[in-house]
């Protein structure tokens, strides 16, 4: 993209977010709804920065929990064991299935955490207006925005595994703690890619342009 | 800027956060260390310390101490159990133990190892210990220990109940060997308050699992309780005819025995032994077998044994028998006790050997063995009188002393076998066969004479009956002749004699009606001999 043509903020158009049609503003600082489809029109989100940050500082707050208390507590003969996801990893390890253990590494210890690192990034090259690498942060942005949803992976399996031993009182597993505070962390990070404007990663190439936010 | 709504979430996430963090902080007890000698099957995280069976701490760390020659256990205790670490609190590692002490912690096997705990009395607190090598032998309840000794362990194990009347008053506690190796103590804690139940008469005895004997008294089976049947155990009680006593000194010995019959026979203060020799098999005669008189238990067998006498250069079966005269004086009427007790329990050994020498000599009283259970053919030894038995000469000096005896009962009719035997074979067969032959000759002879004599009567005498037959049946056609006339004459036909005779019935009749009509009215009216027949009014 050259800089010559101009966008469309600088020729004062809106596009609608649910149906991408563009509509001129009445006049700024009016609240503004699209045409066709009611959409409320915004040149970018409101708060997207401020929300974005909130969000990730709960999910790295929950991930502290989530990481230390048990995620499931089995129970075998009366004896109770709670494992924490690291310890199920280094469990699964152990006894030989190092592909269950790469897999819940990278889904459950690895992608959470890249995922709040990638945002607290974005968000910090976007108030600090950093021009070059602009098109590798989208691609990072999509990256977290698509795989961001596979973590609750291991939620799902938690709870699968809850669900089917259920031999009482040989063996049951009853969920921990720590399953909840993981999905909690995943959640919010959802949320987070979700409220943040990837608009805005591209601002920062015309400085000049009005923002809203 | 204004800060949006959205804060609410990193708030809200940190105040869960510290919540819990200072949740934990405030129900954590104080950690505690405790040395070992060695860490068997602790494990950090996972080995508990338990007190009563409740989880008062887990253990958090595992190492070696600074000169690796012992070991520091780190545990943290909970909360509500702090007030129990004080210095004299005892901790030891409770782990499946075989030693020459004992055999506990089994039930580690499956749940693991455990750190057991038992309380101190001390009000200061401390927070490092140094941990027992052993579970300790002093018991924080009330109650005593007392030992049992016995020949081998049995089926006992520790913490197996001791019952009293069927209730659970103790365990076992521990068991070792005595230093000579030749039997067990066992070291049994009866709680309070039946610890004073014990008293230096009372009798233990092993009620685990199912005792079942087969003996000369038959089978039997006995069971303390269906937990003792589980688990096994040892009971106690006083037998009824003791006095109650003072309860026993903490720590006094008792011995064990096999059974409640045999614990609560013990001991017939009186025994007196006796040796019999039989000529017999002795096999299936057990020790502890009966000696009955008449059938009466009167003792048990002791010993059985052979002997070899020099004088006959042969062996022979030895018995000695144990006879307790208290067994036939309590089969006694209560009057006749006074009298037999006299008699058997009189400590003149004169007059006792007097009065069995009478039995003896006198009234024939020998032992035999017999069969008790065809079953099992198992022996006892039983006396009885025996009026015809060969008389023996008994040395009446000899202790112990010599009772004479007499074939058993498979022997007797193995005698009674062969005497039948010795009989038939010493009757006459062939004098008889002989007379038998003769006898048929003879028989042969008549039967031929007989023939003989039949000829002759067919010869000469048939013909005179033939002739005979002929006059009986000519006499016989005439009588028939004379039957048939009289029968035409008297009642043929036309012949008069029935017409007439019917006709005098028929008058006779007539006449006898009117006589009774006549008699009728005259006991109706009896006036009518003097005035005569009046109209009949109607």
């Amino acid at each position: 993209m050259t800089a010559e043509a101009p966008t469309a903020a600088q020729a004062g158009l809106l596009s609608c977010e649910a149906c991408q049609m563009l509509s001129r503003p009445a006049a700024p600082g009016m609240p503004e709804y699209c045409r066709r489809c009611g959409e409320r029109l915004q040149f970018r989100h409101y708060g997207s920065v401020q929300q974005t940050w909130a969000l990730i500082i709960a999910a790295a707050i929950c991930y502290l929990p989530a990481n230390m208390l048990p995620v499931l507590r089995t129970t075998t003969l009366g004896d109770s064991e709670g494992d924490t996801i690291l310890s199920g990893v280094a469990f699964l390890y152990a006894t030989g299935s190092w592909p269950l253990a790469l897999i819940v590494l990278v889904a459950s210890v690895m992608i959470p955490l890249g995922k709040l690192v990638a945002l607290a990034y974005l968000l910090l090259t976007v108030q600090f207006g950093s021009v070059e690498s602009n098109r590798e942060r989208t691609r990072l942005y999509r990256l977290v925005e698509l795989i961001g949803r596979w973590s609750m992976l291991d939620v799902f399996v938690a709870t699968f595994t809850v669900a089917m031993v259920q031999l009482q009182p040989l063996m049951y597993v009853q969920p921990g703690a720590g399953v909840l505070f993981f999905a909690a962390v995943v959640v919010l990070t959802m949320l987070a890619a979700e409220v943040f404007d990837q608009r805005l990663i591209w601002d920062s190439a015309y400085p000049h342009t009005e923002r809203h936010g | 800027m204004r800060f949006s709504v959205i804060w609410i979430i990193p708030i809200l996430a940190a105040a869960v956060a510290i919540g819990l963090v200072i949740q934990r902080a405030v129900s954590e007890g104080p950690v505690i260390t405790i040395e070992f000698k060695s860490a068997s099957g602790i494990e950090a995280g996972k080995t508990f310390i338990k007190y009563k069976d409740v989880r008062i701490g887990v253990v958090s760390a595992v190492t070696l101490s600074e000169d690796y020659s012992k070991v520091l256990v780190k545990a943290k205790i909970a909360k509500h159990a702090t007030g129990l670490m004080v210095e004299d609190a005892k901790f030891w590692i409770v782990e499946p133990r075989i030693s020459l002490n004992g055999v506990s912690g089994l039930n580690t096997l499956l749940s693991g190892n455990y750190i057991g705990f038992q309380a101190g009395k001390s009000p200061e607190e401390q927070r490092t210990f140094v941990g027992l090598d052993e579970p300790p032998t002093i018991r924080d309840q009330p109650g005593r220990r007392f030992i049992l000794k016995a020949r081998t362990l049995g089926s006992l194990g520790i913490g197996d109940p001791i019952y009293y009347r069927g209730l659970l008053v103790g365990q076992v506690a521990l068991y070792n060997l005595v230093e000579n190796g030749k039997s067990v103590e066992i070291t049994v804690f009866i709680d309070s308050p039946y610890d004073k139940y014990v008293t230096p008469e009372t009798r233990f005895w092993n009620a685990s699992g199912i005792d079942v004997s087969v003996g000369a008294d038959g089978i039997d089976v006995r069971t303390e309780s269906l937990a003792a049947l589980l688990a096994g155990g040892v009971a106690f009680d006083t037998p009824d005819y003791l006095p109650p006593g003072s309860p026993a000194d903490e720590n006094s010995s008792f011995t064990i025995y096999r059974n409640r019959a045999i614990a609560m026979r013990q001991p017939d203060p009186v025994e007196r032994k006796f040796v019999l020799y039989f000529n017999e098999s002795v096999r299936g005669l057990s020790v502890g077998a009966p000696v009955t008189l008449y059938g009466l238990r009167v003792g048990e067998v002791a010993q059985v044994g052979l002997h070899f006498d020099s004088v006959t250069k042969t062996f022979r079966p030895r018995v000695l028998v144990t006879f307790f005269p208290d067994q036939l004086v309590a089969r006694m009427t209560a009057r006749q006790q006074v009298e037999g007790g006299k008699a058997l329990l009189a400590f003149e050994q004169e007059a006792r050997i007097k009065l069995l020498r009478q039995n003896v000599e006198e009234r024939g009283l020998r032992g035999q063995l017999k069969t008790g259970s065809y079953l099992t053919g198992e022996l006892y030894v039983a006396f009885e009188y025996f009026p015809n038995a060969p008389k023996v000469k008994l040395d009446w000096t000899r202790d112990p002393l010599e009772l004479p005896v007499v074939p058993g009962g498979f022997a007797n009719i193995e005698a009674k076998l062969s005497s039948i035997l010795t009989k038939i074979d010493n009757m006459p067969l062939n004098a008889i066969g002989t007379e038998v032959k003769d006898a048929l000759a003879v028989l042969n002879q008549t039967l031929k004479d007989a023939g003989l004599m039949l000829k002759n009567v067919d010869a000469k005498l048939v013909p005179e009956g033939t002739r005979t037959l002929e006059d009986m049946r000519r006499a016989i056609g005439s009588a028939d002749r004379v039957l048939k006339n009289t029968d035409a004459t008297l009642f043929g036909k036309d012949s008069p004699a029935p017409q007439d005779l019917r006709d005098t019935l028929q008058e006779v009749t007539r006449a006898a009606r009117a006589v009774r009509i006549l008699v009728d009215y005259l006991e109706r009216h009896p006036e009518m001999l003097i005035r005569g027949k009046t109209e009949e009014k109607p």
